[in-house]
């Protein structure tokens, strides 16, 4: 009897390796997340093969990304269009981000000029006959967006002084 | 939830672990609902002309570009592209008119002739990155966007 309740101790669970792997994957979950700043909204970028690797592509430093995305879905405002993957071509639900903020393309021309004037050239431009900014304007468009947003907002990076204009796009899945 | 372990009458001082591993536990699934994988993103340069502004180019000889044009049919949500007089059908169509075309403008000793991207404002933008990365292709670094709406596929330029 006395040798039947020793076995019956023996097996409670170890918890020492469960814990173990515990902490490993809350590590490794930790480290995944992303916390920063809310610069990249959530598009769906055109795909191109022959997209350059992007190593700056939080905007770090002197860069600027500009997203270009649909009205999200809220209380007062919903897009069946959209909400069924379809192409909208509604221009006022259209939206253009800076760091989580929406701006139109009659106001982002005021953060744009604000932006551009924080980073001027040290020397005036011989063509241009002006001190041109140095920062960059990253367009992270959606693949859906219409073309006639995205052409003004290069168009105001043309007038504030910006001339260092870049377009993202996600690289294909490899085969 | 987790049950105590290890022989607690070998230690006096032994520590209740079941607390520690909930919290884990709710860290985790905290994580793992806020992680997601992110897709390679890249970019293409496309820096402005420092002297020419953002008004219209003065248009000395029309036949120094290739152009692509991109059009928008509202009724069927489709776009035409047109290269030259050619209806483009698909992708590998237009890259080899670029290429030709490119190959036309080096044999009269003009290198950097610029790809112009003419497209109506209504086209998904994902349509003209096609165009730059078939142009891209092609080896051709020199990537405008006409300004303005393109001209209808009857109208001349």
């Amino acid at each position: 009897m006395s040798r039947k309740l020793q076995v019956q101790e023996d097996v409670s669970p170890n918890l020492i390796p469960m814990i173990d792997i515990m902490f490993l994957l809350l590590l490794f979950f930790m480290l995944g997340a992303d916390m920063g700043q809310r610069d990249l909204e959530e598009v769906v970028l055109p795909t191109a093969d022959k997209v350059q690797e992007d190593p700056n592509l939080r905007g770090e430093g002197e860069t600027t990304t500009v997203n270009v995305h649909h009205r999200h879905s809220s209380a007062d405002f919903s897009c069946p269009v959209n909400a069924a993957g379809a192409i909208c071509r509604e221009d006022d639900h259209w939206r253009l981000a800076i760091r989580a903020k929406d701006f139109t393309t009659e106001t982002v021309r005021k953060q744009l000029q604000e932006e551009a004037d924080a980073s001027l050239e040290d020397q005036v431009d011989r063509e241009a006959g002006k001190r041109l900014s140095r920062r960059k304007v990253m367009i992270r468009a959606d693949r859906f967006a219409p073309y006639g947003l995205v052409q003004r907002l290069i168009e105001v990076c043309g007038l504030v002084g910006i001339y260092k204009v870049e377009v993202g796009a996600a690289q294909p899945p490899k085969k | 939830m987790a049950g105590g372990g290890g022989e607690q009458g070998d230690n006096p001082v032994a520590i209740n672990v079941v607390p520690m591993v909930d919290v884990i536990f709710c860290l985790c699934v905290f994580f793992m609902c806020s992680f997601k994988f992110k897709q390679l993103e890249g970019k293409f340069d496309s820096w402005l002309p420092k002297g020419k502004g953002v008004g219209p180019s003065p248009i000395s000889d029309i036949l120094e570009e290739i152009r692509v044009a991109i059009y928008w049919d509202p009724k069927t949500q489709t776009v035409t592209r047109r290269m030259r007089s050619n209806k483009i059908t698909d992708d590998e169509q237009l890259k080899r008119l670029i290429g030709e075309a490119k190959a036309d403008f080096v044999r009269l000793n003009k290198t950097d002739t610029p790809v112009i991207i003419d497209a109506e404002s209504k086209v998904p933008w994902n349509e003209v990155v096609t165009v730059i990365n078939l142009a891209k292709w092609n080896a051709i670094d020199k990537i405008e966007f006409a300004l303005g709406a393109a001209p209808g596929p009857g109208q001349p330029k």
